[in-house]
C-alpha cells in the first residue's frame, strides 16, 4: 500500500495539465476530422465524380461561414434570432411561474394530488408538438399559439422535477423541524424550499432545452402550412431557405442550426449561472 | 450474488403472487385514491364538454366538442374518415409504430455500445466528446429541412432524426451509467484478476444497467416527439401527419382523436421499456422492495 502511494505521488503531481492537454488535443483532433469529413463529403461530387451518400449533398464548411458572414450583417437575422428568443423566454417564463406552485401544490397537497395528478399523467405523454395544429387554431395570434406550445413543453418537466423533488426530502427534516414547534410556513419557507431549489434548476434546464426544440417545431410547422416568410423567427428563416432554395439556401439552413445551437446553450448556461447563484450550497460539496 | 437473491422471489409460485395482486386491488378499491382519480377525470372532461358545447366560450367554440370526438372515435361511418372501425387508423397507428421501432433500434444499437466507450475508455472520450458535444445543442428539429435535403426518399429523412433524437438520449444516459460505477468495484475485479474485457461485461455493463434504461425510456419519449414533427414536415401516413393533414382539410375532431390515440401509443411504449428494464433488473427491484 505504502509503496504503491510512493510511486503514484510523482506521477500525479504533474500530469494534472498534460492530462488535460491531451484532452485538449484529442478533442481538436477529433473535431478537424469532423470537419474534414464534413468537407470531403461537401465537395465528393468535384473530386470523386460522384456524391456520397448522405453527407455529399451537405455544403460546405467555408461556404457556412461564408453565408454566415453575410448574414451578420444584416439586421434580419438578429431580428429573426430576437422573435424567436423572445417566444422561448415568454412560454419558459410563464411555466416556471405556473409549474412550479403547481408542483409544490402537488406534492404538498394530498387531496390536490389524487385528484389531478392521474389527468395530468394522462395528458402528458402527448408530445407537446402535436398540440400546435390545435394551439394555431385556439390563439388568436401565432406569438400567442408558439408560446402556449413552448410553455406546455417546459410545464410538464418542472412540474415533474418539482414532483420529485420534494418527494425525496428526508422526512426526519420535518419531524425535526415540527418537534420543535416550526409552523407550517416555517417548514415551508426554511426546508421545502431550498430542498427543491436544485431540482427546480433541473427541470428549468432541460425545459429550456425542450422550449428550443418545441419553438423551431412551431415555426416550421406553422411556417409551412401558412405563407413563407409570416412571423419571423430563425425557424421560419430555415423554413423559408427551404422552401425558397434560393441562393445558398443549403448553406442558410446550416447557419440557422448552428445559431440555435449557440443560442440553446447559451440560455442553458444562463440557468446554470443563475442556479449556482441561488444555490450556493452546493458549491461546497 | 443476485441469482440467489432472486430464486426465492420466483419460488413463491403463481397463486401467490395472484393472492397478492388481488389484495392489492382491494386495498386500492377501499380507499379514496380511485374516486379522486375519476373526479379528477371527470372534472377535466367536464370542464371541456361545458367550455366548448354548453358555454360556447369565445376561443372555445371552434375546437372539437368532447361528445363529437367521442362520436367519431366511436362511430362505424366516420365524418371524417378516422374511427375505430376504419383501416386508416391502424394503418397510421401501425406506420408511426414502425418508424418508432425502426429508429428505436437503430438508435440503441448504435447509441449504447458509443455511450459504453464514452464512459469506458478515456481515450475514446477524448476524441470523440467534443463533436458530441458540439451537435448536441442543436435541436434535432432543426435538422428537418437538411435531413429531406440529404435522404431521398419519404421514409428516411424521418427515421434518420427519430433516431439522431433518441440516440443522444440513450448515449449521454450510458455514458453517465458507466461513470457511476464504483470504481472500488472495478478495482475489486481487477484484484481478482479479470481481464479488461470481464471487467467490462461483468461489472461496468450491469451497473450501468439502469441509468442505461433511463436513457431508453427518455429516447423513446423523445422519439415519439420528434416522430411527429418529421411525419408533419415530411413523410406519408403516421399519426403525425394525420394531425397536420386534420388541421389542414378542417376535420378537427381526427385532429383530437390522432392527438390522444399518440398519447396512449407513447404511453404503452415507455411502459413496455420500463417492465423491460424491471425484468433485467432483478436484483434491483428486489433490493428496492425489501
Amino acid at each position: 500500500m505504502d509503496t504503491a502511494i510512493r510511486a503514484q505521488v510523482p506521477r500525479t503531481a504533474r500530469p494534472i495539465r498534460t492530462h488535460l492537454s491531451v484532452d485538449a488535443v484529442r478533442s481538436a483532433i477529433g473535431i478537424a476530422v469532423f470537419v474534414a469529413i464534413w468537407e470531403l463529403g461537401a465537395h465528393s461530387a468535384q473530386i470523386f465524380g460522384a456524391p456520397f451518400p448522405w453527407i455529399g449533398r451537405l455544403p460546405a464548411p467555408e461556404a457556412v461561414l461564408a453565408t454566415w458572414a453575410d448574414l451578420v450583417v444584416h439586421k434580419a437575422y438578429w431580428i429573426d434570432l430576437y422573435l424567436s428568443f423572445l417566444r422561448v423566454a415568454s412560454g419558459f417564463l410563464v411555466a416556471v411561474v405556473i409549474g412550479v406552485p403547481f408542483g409544490l401544490l402537488l406534492a404538498l397537497n394530498r387531496w390536490a394530488y389524487q385528484i389531478i395528478f392521474p389527468t395530468f399523467e394522462v395528458i402528458r405523454p402527448i408530445p407537446p408538438i402535436a398540440w400546435v395544429p390545435a394551439s394555431i387554431l385556439f390563439w388568436p395570434t401565432q406569438d400567442l399559439s408558439i408560446g402556449f406550445v413552448i410553455f406546455l413543453g417546459a410545464f410538464f418537466t418542472i412540474v415533474l422535477n418539482v414532483l420529485g423533488g420534494t418527494r425525496n426530502i428526508d422526512r426526519r427534516y420535518f419531524e425535526a423541524a415540527r418537534s420543535m414547534g416550526a409552523s407550517r410556513f416555517n417548514i415551508f419557507r426554511r426546508i421545502v424550499i431550498p430542498s427543491v431549489l436544485p431540482s427546480i434548476l433541473v427541470g428549468a434546464v432541460v425545459g429550456m432545452g425542450i422550449s428550443w426544440e418545441v419553438v423551431i417545431a412551431g415555426e416550421l410547422i406553422s411556417g409551412g402550412g401558412s405563407a413563407a416568410g409570416a412571423g419571423g423567427g430563425i425557424g421560419f428563416f430555415i423554413w423559408n431557405a427551404y422552401v425558397t432554395a434560393g441562393q445558398a439556401a443549403e448553406a442558410k439552413i446550416v447557419v440557422g442550426m448552428i445559431s440555435i445551437g449557440i443560442m440553446g446553450y447559451a440560455s442553458s448556461e444562463l440557468i446554470r449561472w443563475v442556479g449556482r447563484r441561488a444555490t450556493p450550497w452546493l458549491r461546497l460539496r | 450474488m443476485h441469482g440467489e437473491s432472486a430464486a426465492p422471489a420466483i419460488g413463491l409460485g403463481w397463486k401467490h403472487r395472484f393472492d397478492a395482486i388481488g389484495t392489492g386491488c382491494l386495498h386500492f378499491v377501499s380507499g379514496p385514491k380511485p374516486y379522486l382519480m375519476l373526479i379528477g377525470f371527470g372534472l377535466t372532461l367536464a370542464l371541456w364538454h361545458f367550455s366548448v358545447d354548453v358555454w360556447r366560450l369565445p376561443r372555445f367554440k371552434e375546437m372539437p366538442g368532447f361528445t363529437e370526438v367521442v362520436h367519431e372515435w366511436a362511430s362505424a361511418h366516420p365524418a371524417f374518415g378516422i374511427s375505430l372501425f376504419t383501416a386508416d387508423y391502424y394503418r397510421d397507428i401501425w406506420v408511426s409504430c414502425r418508424r418508432v421501432a425502426i429508429s428505436f433500434f437503430v438508435a440503441s444499437s448504435l447509441g449504447i455500445p458509443l455511450g459504453l466507450m464514452l464512459g469506458w475508455s478515456r481515450k475514446f472520450r477524448g476524441y470523440v466528446f467534443a463533436v458530441f458535444e458540439l451537435l448536441r445543442p442543436i435541436p434535432v428539429i432543426a435538422w428537418v429541412p437538411l435531413a429531406i435535403l440529404m435522404f431521398t426518399g419519404q421514409e428516411s429523412p424521418v427515421i434518420f432524426l427519430v433516431s439522431m433524437a433518441s440516440l443522444f438520449a440513450t448515449a449521454l444516459n450510458t455514458k453517465l451509467g458507466v461513470e457511476s460505477v464504483d470504481e472500488s468495484c472495478v478495482r475489486a475485479a481487477q484484484c481478482l484478476g479479470a481481464s479488461r474485457h470481464q471487467v467490462l461485461w461483468h461489472v461496468i455493463i450491469p451497473g450501468a444497467l439502469p441509468y442505461l434504461f433511463t436513457g431508453l425510456q427518455i429516447g423513446v419519449g423523445v422519439a415519439w416527439f420528434s416522430l411527429v414533427v418529421g411525419e408533419m414536415v415530411s413523410g406519408q401516413f403516421g399519426l403525425g401527419y394525420r394531425i397536420n393533414a386534420a388541421y389542414t382539410t378542417v376535420a378537427y375532431p381526427t385532429m383530437a382523436i390522432s392527438m390522444i390515440t399518440l398519447g396512449l401509443v407513447g404511453y404503452v411504449s415507455s411502459a413496455l421499456i420500463r417492465m423491460l428494464g424491471n425484468a433485467l433488473m432483478r436484483w434491483r427491484t428486489s433490493e428496492l422492495a425489501l
